[in-house]
């Protein structure tokens, strides 16, 4: 019932503006992938395009083996929740839900017992008969799921459906529609600019930038091992600094930066190339005041306070770097001091931005 | 500063600037037309006697009918002409929509007379239609198309079709493009999503507008005046007649406040249905 | 929208309708320029002599000014009070009652000939007033609706925090509105204005009973025109009252573009 889909070097253009550059995405049956970028990305392209709102000028999109690509939307089946709920203003809770099936030749009997089942599952069956206007943006989201899960699709997208509603509520939904849609196991595309949103639900993450894929994995590797630059950047590494290994030692290299050494470990870091990358957080760097500290000189500016630790803007040689010091000792701007990496905390990126 | 609080008490300023434009609605259009209206009950036969007296008179109550008619019939040919080029306009690409657009206010500018007068040279027995039926071999004589009610809701469509295509254009614009989608997504054919989407969506405004060319045809004057003459005397060219040429004030009287009384219910109907059932109110 | 494009027979209707708009103000010009006595399409021989003629007779003469001088007194006392109205229906919305808004587009929910009527009846008649100025509370109170309605829009979308941030700077409150908000609604101010003159150059029906010795408007004119002449006169004249509309778009045009139109 659930199906994959293949994007195939697909490329959009918007009159003489490349917007999507030779794109290739494949979901796994059953999987939730998230497409997670800034406004103008592609991630909306992307998504208009599966659901046939845009034709791609090449490639193909196919849905388990059927070619989507030339099929008008409303022949492709595929589940669509949007960004401003798009209920029918015109058409109570019920029959919002019960719309797909109408289209699909359901009797009414059977489409209103469907469509009441659905509101049970999505905790709205009270309001079958309320118009849409006089819900809330939670409920609305909500109707908005259930009409689209209704109809059974083997595939379903979702258009920022979140960033509508609060703060709490956001979390709250998040959570709702990963269960329901592990319950019903229906392939899911997945838009958003939210990364915790993207990151917390997600079986894959695709990373976007300017119509081309970043980097395209777990969440959990696009947060420890970003592929290059940009992934690093988005995902919270702030500090990238350049080194040159300077002495093998078997598995320990050793690399140098300006005004600081370090040994890293390959079997933590995988090989380690003559010319790299260091990128860390904030909390990956240390703030030490030990002149004898192994670690970058710096010089520190501006003191942010996070709750959790004080944030120091620092000028090094090595650049701008931001490091994350403790709270018994809060230091002031001009203080120099040393900036020493956590290499767990760490990742090793190629000099052109590229793992 | 004085004077700025004052600014501030808000509602008093308000007033103020407001005053002389009541003033000048109340004084100088609500009072005469009451005036008038209050008029034909005040006649000494007895309070409605204008009106028994009007709608005994056969010429008269035709009149009516006629109007009514007329603007029935003009009403509807301009609505379905009016949705359906309104429809186009809506989907038509950016630069070319702005261009159909001004195209429909052109007219709508050029006034009433010019409008039916184009039409005088039309349908007269020498006009450019009689003239190319005749070169065609269609009929063997001109046809009278003057001063026969046919002319007067061409006369008519003609004067309100633009009027209907841009407050349509303006009523589609405003059904959010995303539940158009969603219809889609979920199914919908192009038909079906027209039928049992856009349609109803639609409604309200297409209501707004068949009142706007019901009442505007109503009460038109020029038109009838020039294509229907004498022949297909309407209401308003019958006031003319009443006031200008018989001197006959109370009936005068007695028909514009029927046009009146009729006009404002309708158009109270009319807020009230497309208030109730106006679904875009998220 | 791959499935946005209309059905092709739905775009014929449509391009029919536009010729149905379109043609017959054509063929008003073309029987305007004929060379001949009676009035004819298409055009036998062209010349200007219908245009010359309507100088020549005086009524035109005449009540082509009264139509100009009606006009632009009327659209300016509209601006004057519609203006601060419009003003005070957006800025103290809240304060102020939502029927007054329904007060100022009263006149367009009347019948004008009813209006004009009434008009006559309590202004000419039942008060003596002259038929000139009967005629100019006519055409005020006529155009006073687009006035009120394209300033509000035009306001709908004024950030009213500029003029709180002038007054917070210093500013008197009055000159804050000449300087702060009339520039910022300038493109509806000439819109309105706009609307309003070419609205009361080309009404008839309140003008209707508004005439009197030596007092006419050019519409009303050439209705009369019509009844006793059928020459092409009338045709030149129709020419020139939508050749004086377009020049008046075209002078604000000019100074504004037609940005206006996107209300």
């Amino acid at each position: 019932m659930t199906q994959p889909l293949h994007i195939d070097a697909v490329s959009a253009h918007y009159g003489t503006t490349k917007v999507l550059e030779d794109l290739s995405l494949s979901v796994q049956a059953g999987e939730l992938v998230s497409l997670l970028g800034a406004s103008g990305c592609g991630k909306t392209t992307t998504l208009r395009l599966i659901a046939g709102f845009l034709s791609p000028t090449s490639g193909s999109i196919t849905l388990g083996g059927r070619d989507l690509t030339r099929l008008p939307t409303h022949k492709r089946d595929i589940g669509l929740v949007f960004q401003n709920y798009a209920l029918f203003p015109h058409l109570s809770v019920l029959d919002n839900v019960a719309f797909g099936l109408k289209q699909r030749g359901i009797a009414p009997a059977e489409r209103r017992k469907r469509a009441m089942a659905m509101l049970e599952r999505v905790g709205l069956a009270a309001l079958a008969d309320r118009a849409p206007g006089a819900l809330s943006g939670g409920q609305k989201q909500r109707v908005a799921l259930a009409r689209a899960l209704v109809i059974e699709p083997p595939l379903l997208m979702f258009d920022e459906p979140l960033s509508n509603l609060d703060a709490k509520l956001r979390v709250d939904m998040r959570v709702e529609i990963r269960q329901l849609q592990r319950a019903n196991g229906t392939t899911s595309v997945y838009v958003t600019h939210d990364q915790e949103e993207a990151f917390s639900i997600s079986d894959r993450v695709a990373i976007m930038n300017a119509g081309r894929l970043m980097q395209f994995d777990r969440p959990e590797v696009l947060y420890r091992r970003p592929a290059n630059t940009f992934v690093a950047r988005f995902v919270g590494f702030e500090n990238i600094i350049p080194f040159k290994a300077v002495a093998r030692d078997g598995d320990v290299v050793t690399a140098e930066t300006a005004g600081m050494r370090l040994r890293l470990s390959q079997s933590l870091f995988g090989a380690i190339p003559d010319t790299f990358l260091l990128a860390t957080r904030p909390d990956g760097l240390t703030v030490s005041i030990e002149a004898a500290a192994e670690g970058l000189p710096a010089r520190l500016g501006l003191r942010t306070y996070l709750g959790r630790a004080y944030q120091y803007q620092c000028e090094t040689a090595a650049g701008h770097l931001i490091a994350n010091g403790i709270l018994t000792t809060p230091l002031e701007a001009g203080t120099s001091v040393k900036l020493v990496p956590v290499p767990e905390q760490c990742t090793i990126l190629a000099p052109d931005g590229d793992e | 500063m004085t004077s700025r609080r004052f600014w501030r008490r808000s509602g008093a300023t308000g007033w103020a600037l407001t005053a002389p434009a009541t003033l000048a609605v109340i004084g100088l259009l609500i009072v005469p037309i009451g005036a008038v209206i209050a008029g034909t009950f005040m006649d000494p036969r007895g309070v409605f006697a204008p009106y028994i007296s009007y709608f005994n008179s056969g010429f008269r109550t035709t009149v009516l009918f006629r109007t009514l008619q007329i603007s029935a019939l003009t009403t509807i040919i301009s609505l379905i002409f009016g949705f359906m080029t309104a429809y186009v306009v809506s989907r038509a690409p950016g630069r070319l929509k702005s261009l159909l657009i001004v195209a429909a206010v052109f007219p709508l500018l050029t006034g009433v007379v010019v409008r039916a007068f184009a039409w005088l040279i039309i349908l007269g027995r020498n006009g450019i239609l009689n003239q190319t039926l005749l070169a065609l071999g269609i009929v063997n004589e001109p046809l009278e198309m003057l001063y026969t009610q046919g002319a007067v809701i061409v006369g008519m469509v003609y004067l309100f079709v633009p009027l209907m295509v841009l407050s349509l254009v303006g009523v589609l614009e405003n059904i959010p493009k995303d539940v158009l989608q969603a219809s889609s997504s979920l199914g919908a054919s192009p038909m079906a999503t027209f039928w049992q989407v856009l349609l109803p969506l639609a409604v309200p405004g297409l209501i707004v507008g068949a009142v706007l060319v019901f009442t505007g045809s109503f009460t038109a004057y020029a038109t009838p005046q020039l294509l229907g003459g004498e022949r297909q005397t309407v209401l308003a060219t019958l006031l003319q007649q009443r006031a200008m040429v018989s001197f006959d004030w109370v009936g005068a009287s007695t028909i514009a406040t029927i046009m009146t009384v009729i006009t404002i219910s309708i158009v109270l109907a009319m807020s009230h249905i497309a208030r109730r059932i106006n679904p875009i109110a998220t | 929208m791959m499935s946005d494009r209309p059905h092709p027979i739905l775009v014929v209707i449509a391009a029919l309708v536009y010729l149905f708009l379109m043609v017959p103000l054509v063929i008003v010009v073309g029987a305007a320029l004929s060379d001949t006595t009676y009035l004819t399409f298409p055009p036998q021989g062209l010349s200007l002599r219908w245009f010359e003629n309507i100088f020549a007779i005086s009524a035109f003469r005449r009540t082509i000014v009264t139509s100009l001088q009606i006009a632009f007194l009327g659209t300016l006392f509209a601006l004057l009070i519609g203006i601060p109205a419009a003003y005070a229906l957006n800025r103290f919305r809240v304060e102020l009652p939502k029927w007054l808004g329904t007060l100022f587009v009263l006149p367009i929910l009347v019948p004008e000939i009813v209006f004009g009527f009434a008009l006559l009846k309590s202004l000419t008649v039942g008060a003596g007033v002259p038929i000139f100025l009967a005629l100019l509370v006519g055409h005020t109170l006529l155009v006073l609706p687009y006035v009120v309605r394209v300033i509000s829009a035009s306001l709908a979308s004024f950030d009213f925090s500029i003029e709180e941030a002038a007054i917070s700077l210093g500013s008197a409150p009055v000159k804050t509105f000449f300087t702060i908000v009339l520039p910022n609604v300038r493109a509806g101010v000439i819109a309105a204005f706009i609307l309003a003159f070419i609205t009361s150059l080309n009404d008839v029906s309140v003008s209707l009973f508004l005439t009197g010795p030596g007092i006419s408007t050019l519409p009303i004119q050439i209705l009369a025109h019509v009844e006793q002449f059928f020459d092409p006169t009338v045709a030149s004249v129709s020419v020139l009252l939508m050749f004086l509309t377009v020049a008046v778009m075209a002078i604000v045009e000019r100074t504004l573009g037609l940005t206006f139109l996107a209300k």
